[in-house]
């Protein structure tokens, strides 16, 4: 096993495209994992029936694979007329659709118990004295909670968005060309097996690393105000 | 790094196996603070000696450079006539003499309170398991804590818990304990019940080295007192003549502020 | 219908997938004991070689991983034999390479863990275990390493599950486990639903499995600690 640095030079572009596939699904998937995962944390947080649906929420969209979902979403839903027949189709039948759908509940399953945490971690007492100086309830989640809650959060979050990059390796199993799947097909067509996913790993490896960067500088920027001097 | 001879201390009787422990010249730094500067201290056989002073003062370096929790940067520590040197073996020879109570107590939380004094006599001196049982309860006996022997240390109070680690090192058979602030983590009831233990301790002829903010129990219990300040000693002289007649305005002023 | 047929194959195809977890995981456990231990004090040579390790396995897709070891593994032993002018020929069959996949990958983040426990045992432990002569093995071994295993405890349990969902996403080399029986019987029942949704029960099965024993050894590792005080989690889970 040699590698083919011409083969892998060849080969990039249909690398990079397999790149652009894996950043298509992924960027939708963060930032609706996000905002879908506020509300969740936030019911959690409460007593009652909400706070026990976020919970089972939480619960079954950490506990299932990403990869059974998307079966689930691009082959299992299928099955049912109301979808098929019907104007959801053009939606469903789409790839990206049920990657975008099915990562989304995945991520947003991790994000909700980050979200709850990095909340419960801001101080109670930063509440109360808002509380005291008249501020609203939703005044305070925006300017205050949710800010505040962000810098808790940073760390799990940055663990759980190299991870959720990783894990767009999944929708291969969906007739998406991720840079996995990419990497395979140039096998397919060459029987080189290492030089193409040797490539892919190094573009990963890039990717993954640029992003430790930048959170490594929005860490280091935020928490300015507790570095010792 | 290895502890070399002393420069600076003025020559005085080479350390004798009269003396429990010697300490001259002796230098730690931490970095770039210099923590103990030049210390000189003799504690002879069945001496109780106090150590106190204000936070910082190098009264838990000097302790720990004695049993070589800390590596000290120059100058001689001898335990019972033995260098310490920072050789492992040599270390070793030399802790075996020396008993040590920490202010955090130390115990092993996931033991029994009898397992915490067993397993050192088990592992360290390869006694069987009935025989270290026996030592165990006898020295859980005498410091009136035996019926707890089954008891993991979390369900004890900090009291019980301190009493447990002083039978833990004397199980051992130290002949010179150290003392780190041995209740300096304790609520008011625990000391008490602590420092009883330590004075019915003393009374047995030991050696005993105390680092403690306890000025009653040490002109109850002490032959010596020693003062110290940023890193120095600055009063070393017998427990009488320390608090009636104290010499350096520093102590003056330092005992004014506790009694 | 042949439902229950297929189901059956479900439930041997989990048993597949149980096994490719363990065994990972356990491969993982080693690997990351080994490294976190190795190092816990900064050594100039040891560390640069956890650092390449860790920033290869950590920054690259598992699944990539286990292709690369399954397509490319014979190969790469051969390679790696000829070095020392041996001739070998090894297959390597899709377990092998999902387990070795998933043991390294996971073997940096349990060294992490691992290694963060051991800095997290109070110093003190290690001073009383010195003062009272204890041999330095023995003293890891029975005084530091149940400590290390009470603190890691939540995350290595985090780990597990982990492990288990990724043997899932690994089952696209060919391995022949849960998904790859729900796939086949969905081809030929057309009824892909009710298989996913099955293999979707087993692993929230699993997780269930997991919380319970995690809690039982939970509880037996942090003996004699008293609860922490309950009124502060009241408090948080308030907010």
């Amino acid at each position: 096993m040699h590698y083919d640095i011409a083969l892998a030079w060849e080969s990039l572009p249909t690398l990079l495209q397999g790149t652009l596939t894996t950043f298509i699904v992924l960027l939708p998937v963060l930032v609706l994992g996000l905002l879908i995962s506020i509300p969740v944390a936030l019911a959690r947080l409460e007593r009652g029936p909400g706070s026990l649906l976020a919970a089972a929420y939480i619960i079954f969209f950490r506990g299932v694979p990403s990869i059974v979902l998307l079966y689930l979403i691009y082959s299992g839903l299928p099955q049912f007329s109301v979808i098929r027949n019907t104007a959801l189709w053009t939606l469903f039948s789409n790839a990206y659709f049920c990657a975008w759908v099915g990562l989304t509940l995945t991520h947003s399953g991790y994000m909700g118990e980050i979200v709850r945490g990095g909340l419960a971690a801001v101080p109670p007492g930063t509440i109360e004295a808002a509380q005291a100086l008249g501020l609203g309830r939703m005044q305070i989640l925006f300017k205050l909670r949710l800010p505040m809650a962000a810098r808790y959060a940073l760390r799990a979050y940055q663990n759980e968005l190299l991870i959720m990059v990783k894990s767009t390796s999944a929708v291969s199993a969906i007739t998406l060309v991720d840079l996995t799947a990419a990497a395979n097909t140039v096998f397919d067509y060459t029987y080189d097996p290492f030089t193409p996913l040797v490539t892919a790993a190094g573009i990963y490896w890039v990717i993954i690393n640029a992003m430790r960067y930048a959170f490594n500088v929005a860490d280091s920027r935020l928490n300015r105000h507790l570095a010792l001097k | 790094m290895p502890a070399t001879q002393a420069t600076a201390a003025p020559p005085t009787e080479k350390p004798d196996m009269q003396m429990a422990v010697s300490v001259r010249g002796l230098n730690k730094h931490y970095g770039a603070f210099h923590a103990l500067k030049d210390i000189d201290l003799d504690v002879a056989n069945g001496e109780i000696v106090i150590i106190c002073g204000p936070s910082g003062s190098g009264k838990s370096s000097l302790i720990r450079c004695i049993n070589h929790l800390e590596q000290h940067n120059s100058g001689t520590i001898h335990v019972n006539g033995l260098e310490l040197t920072g050789k492992p073996a040599r270390v070793m020879e030399v802790r075996r003499s020396l008993g040590m109570v920490f202010q955090n107590f130390n115990l092993f939380p996931h033991m029994t309170v009898l397992a915490n004094c067993t397993f050192a006599l088990r592992q360290a001196l390869r006694m069987p398991q009935a025989e270290a049982e026996e030592v165990a309860r006898e020295h859980l006996q005498q410091v009136n804590v035996l019926d707890q022997a089954a008891k993991y240390p979390g369900e004890l109070s900090g009291g019980q818990q301190q009493r447990v680690a002083i039978a833990r090192a004397l199980c051992l058979k130290p002949r010179i304990m150290l003392f780190d602030e041995p209740t300096s983590a304790l609520d008011p009831e625990s000391v008490g019940s602590v420092l009883r233990i330590m004075e019915k301790l003393a009374a047995t002829g030991i050696t005993m080295i105390c680092v403690t903010h306890e000025i009653g129990f040490a002109r109850r219990v002490a032959h010596r007192c020693v003062f110290m300040e940023r890193g120095e000693i600055v009063e070393n002289a017998p427990t009488a003549q320390f608090f009636s007649n104290p010499d350096s305005p520093r102590l003056k002023a330092f005992l004014d502020q506790v009694l | 219908m042949p439902l229950l047929g297929f189901v059956e194959q479900l439930g041997l195809g989990a048993m597949v997938t149980i096994e490719v977890a363990v065994l990972s995981y356990l491969l993982a456990l080693l690997v990351g004991t080994l490294f976190a231990l190795a190092t816990v004090r900064r050594r100039p040579i040891v560390n640069a070689i956890w650092q390449v390790y860790a920033s290869i396995f950590t920054g690259v897709p598992s699944l990539l991983v286990a292709f690369l070891f399954y397509y490319a593994g014979s190969g790469m032993l051969a390679s790696l034999f000829s070095v020392v002018g041996m001739r070998v020929n090894i297959e390597v069959n899709p377990f092998a390479a999902a387990v070795v996949a998933l043991g390294l990958v996971y073997g940096a983040y349990i060294a992490d863990i691992v290694r963060s426990a051991i800095h997290n045992v109070p110093p003190g432990q290690f001073e009383a275990a010195n003062v009272l002569l204890i041999p330095r093995p023995t003293a890891w071994f029975f005084v530091i390493l149940p400590q290390v295993l009470r603190l890691a405890l939540p995350a290595l349990s985090n780990m597990w599950i982990v492990v288990l969902k990724d043997t899932a996403l690994i089952s696209l080399i060919g391995l022949k486990e849960i998904m790859t029986y729900a796939r086949l019987a969905s081809g030929v029942t057309k009824e892909p639903f009710i298989y996913f949704i099955l293999a979707a029960a087993f692993f929230l099965l699993m997780t269930g499995l997991t919380y319970l024993v995690t809690q039982r050894i939970e509880g037996w590792t942090g003996r004699g600690l008293r609860r922490a005080a309950p009124a502060r989690e009241e408090t948080a889970r308030a907010l």
